[in-house]
C-alpha cells in the first residue's frame, strides 16, 4: 500500500509536469484546474477491480446523467462514493435497496471540476448471504480436495506452554483461560490478542498463529471466539486462515462460534470444542484426577514389597509341600508303618522269626513290639 | 524429568513390583525409586504455579489488508 501511494505521489508529479505551472522565484504553482487534471489522469490510469460493500443513499433522477450511492463497509463504517452512467445502471434491473450486500467493478476517478472522488461503476453484482454461502462452499471443497480437512493429529497429555488467540473482548478469552486453570492449575498460557472480526482478523489472526508457533515450548493452540452472526465468524472462513491452521507446527484446537456454526477453520483444526470447558478438557489433564491416580499409584507401591515376600513365601511353602509328598511320613499319614528289627527296615516275614523284637514307626509315634508267628 | 516421565517410571516400577518377578534386594531398590517419583510427581503438582502472558500486540504492525492489484 505504501509503495503504492508512494507510486501515486510520483505520478502525479510527472502528470503534473505535463500541465503548465506558473514559475513564482524558485516555487512551482499549480492552478486548481491543472492540479485536478493532473490527480485525475494518474487515478484514470489506476486498475479496475471488485469492491465489495453495502449500498446507502441511492439517488437516482431522470435529469441526471449518473446515478450514485454510496458503497459502506460494514466491518468499519468506510464509505466509498460510487456513481454509475444511469442507462448502464437501469440495463442492470438490479432494483437495490439501501443495506443490500453488492460487488461492485470500477476504477476510481476524481471528478475534475469539484476535486471529488469517486469510484466510478463498471458493473454491480448483488452479493446476498447466499451468494456468501455458496462461496464458502466452492472454497470448501476446493480445501477439501486438497486434503486440508483431514490432518487429527493427537493433543500432547502434558503441553508445556498453551497457545490462546482470542479477541480483545474479555468474555472467550476469560472463559478459556477459567477453564484450563481450574482444570489444571499449574497450566502455562500465551495470550495473543488480536482481531477476530473484521477484515483485518484473518491476516492478523494468521500472524497470531505464526507468532505463537515461534516460541518452541508451546505444544498447542487454542483459537477461542464466542458466538457472533454468520459475518462476524466469516474471517474464520478466509482461505489465508484455514491455510494456516491446516499447516500449523503444532495442533490447533478450534473453540470458535457455537455448536451449530461451522467455519471452516473447524474443519481444519486437529480438534473443535464446542465450548471453552470442552477446549480445556481436550488441552490440558485434570489435576484432581492426576492427585488420584497418583495416590492410588502410591498404594501399590506400597503394598509391593509385602506382595514380593508374601509371593515368596508361597513359593517355598509349595516346595515345601512338594518335599513332604516324597517324604514317607505322608505314606505313613494314610495308615501305613514302618516296622525296623535293629535299625534295619523289615521287608519280608524271613526277615524275622516268633519272639523277634522289633520297633514299629506310625503316622503318629510308634511302639515296640514281639513277633507272635511269621507267615 | 517432567509429570509425565515420572508417572509413566512409577507406573512401570509398581507393575513390575507387583508381577514378584524381581529379588528381594531388587524389590527394595525398585521401591525406593517408586517413593521418589512418587514425591517428584507429587510436588510437581502441588508446587508448579500457573501462568499467563500476554504476547505482544505485534497484531498492531499489521498492514491494511493486501495492494489493490
Amino acid at each position: 500500500m505504501d509503495a503504492w501511494l508512494g507510486g501515486v505521489a510520483a505520478g502525479i508529479l510527472g502528470a503534473v509536469s505535463k500541465v503548465e505551472a506558473v514559475q513564482y522565484g524558485d516555487r512551482k504553482v499549480y492552478s486548481v484546474s491543472a492540479f485536478n487534471r493532473g490527480v485525475g489522469d494518474w487515478l484514470s490510469r489506476l486498475p479496475s477491480v471488485w469492491v465489495e460493500g453495502e449500498v446507502t443513499e441511492l439517488r437516482r433522477q431522470q435529469r441526471w446523467a449518473s446515478v450514485f450511492f454510496t458503497l459502506k463497509d460494514p466491518a468499519d463504517g468506510s464509505c466509498l462514493r460510487v456513481s454509475m452512467p444511469r442507462s448502464q445502471f437501469d440495463a442492470l434491473r438490479l432494483d437495490l435497496g439501501d443495506g443490500e450486500r453488492v460487488h461492485v467493478y470500477g476504477r476510481p476517478e476524481l471528478f475534475e471540476a469539484r476535486g471529488d472522488f469517486r469510484f466510478r461503476a463498471l458493473s454491480i453484482e448483488r452479493f446476498g448471504l447466499g451468494d456468501h454461502l455458496a462461496a464458502l462452499e466452492r472454497l470448501k471443497r476446493k480445501l477439501a480436495a486438497e486434503g486440508l480437512f483431514e490432518r487429527r493429529r493427537p493433543l500432547p497429555r502434558f503441553p508445556r506452554r498453551i497457545g490462546l488467540v482470542t479477541g480483545n473482548d474479555a468474555a472467550a478469552k476469560r472463559d478459556v483461560l477459567t477453564a484450563l486453570t481450574t482444570r489444571f492449575p499449574p497450566a502455562r498460557v500465551v495470550v495473543a490478542e488480536t482481531y477476530v472480526q473484521g477484515p483485518r482478523a484473518a491476516p492478523a489472526i494468521v500472524e497470531a498463529i505464526g507468532a505463537l508457533c515461534e516460541i518452541d515450548d508451546v505444544d498447542v493452540i487454542v483459537l477461542a471466539r464466542g458466538g457472533g452472526s454468520f459475518e462476524d465468524l466469516l474471517p474464520f472462513s478466509d482461505e489465508r486462515l484455514v491455510r494456516a491452521v491446516a499447516g500449523c507446527r503444532v495442533p490447533i484446537v478450534s473453540a470458535v462460534g457455537h455448536e451449530q456454526d461451522t467455519p471452516l477453520t473447524d474443519l481444519a483444526a486437529d480438534v473443535r470444542a464446542s465450548t471453552p470447558s470442552v477446549a480445556a478438557r481436550l488441552v490440558v489433564p485434570d489435576a484432581d484426577e492426576l492427585r488420584e491416580r497418583l495416590e492410588q499409584t502410591r498404594e501399590r507401591l506400597r503394598r509391593a514389597p509385602l506382595l514380593t515376600v508374601e509371593r515368596k513365601r508361597a513359593r517355598l511353602d509349595g516346595a515345601f509341600g512338594r518335599l513332604r509328598a516324597l517324604s514317607p511320613s505322608s505314606t505313613l499319614e494314610r495308615g501305613y508303618a514302618i516296622v525296623r528289627r535293629d535299625g534295619r527296615i523289615v521287608r519280608g516275614s524271613a526277615e524275622v522269626e516268633p519272639g523277634a523284637r522289633v520297633d514299629v514307626e506310625l503316622g503318629e509315634g510308634g511302639f515296640g513290639a514281639t513277633v507272635n508267628e511269621t507267615r | 524429568m517432567t509429570f509425565e516421565e515420572a508417572q509413566r517410571e512409577l507406573e512401570r516400577i509398581v507393575q513390575q513390583l507387583e508381577t514378584g518377578q524381581a529379588d528381594l534386594d531388587e524389590a527394595i531398590t525398585l521401591w525406593e525409586r517408586g517413593e521418589e517419583l512418587y514425591r517428584l510427581c507429587a510436588d510437581k503438582l502441588d508446587s508448579a504455579q500457573g501462568k499467563v502472558e500476554e504476547l505482544a500486540r505485534r497484531v498492531e504492525a499489521l498492514k491494511p489488508a493486501e495492494p489493490l492489484t
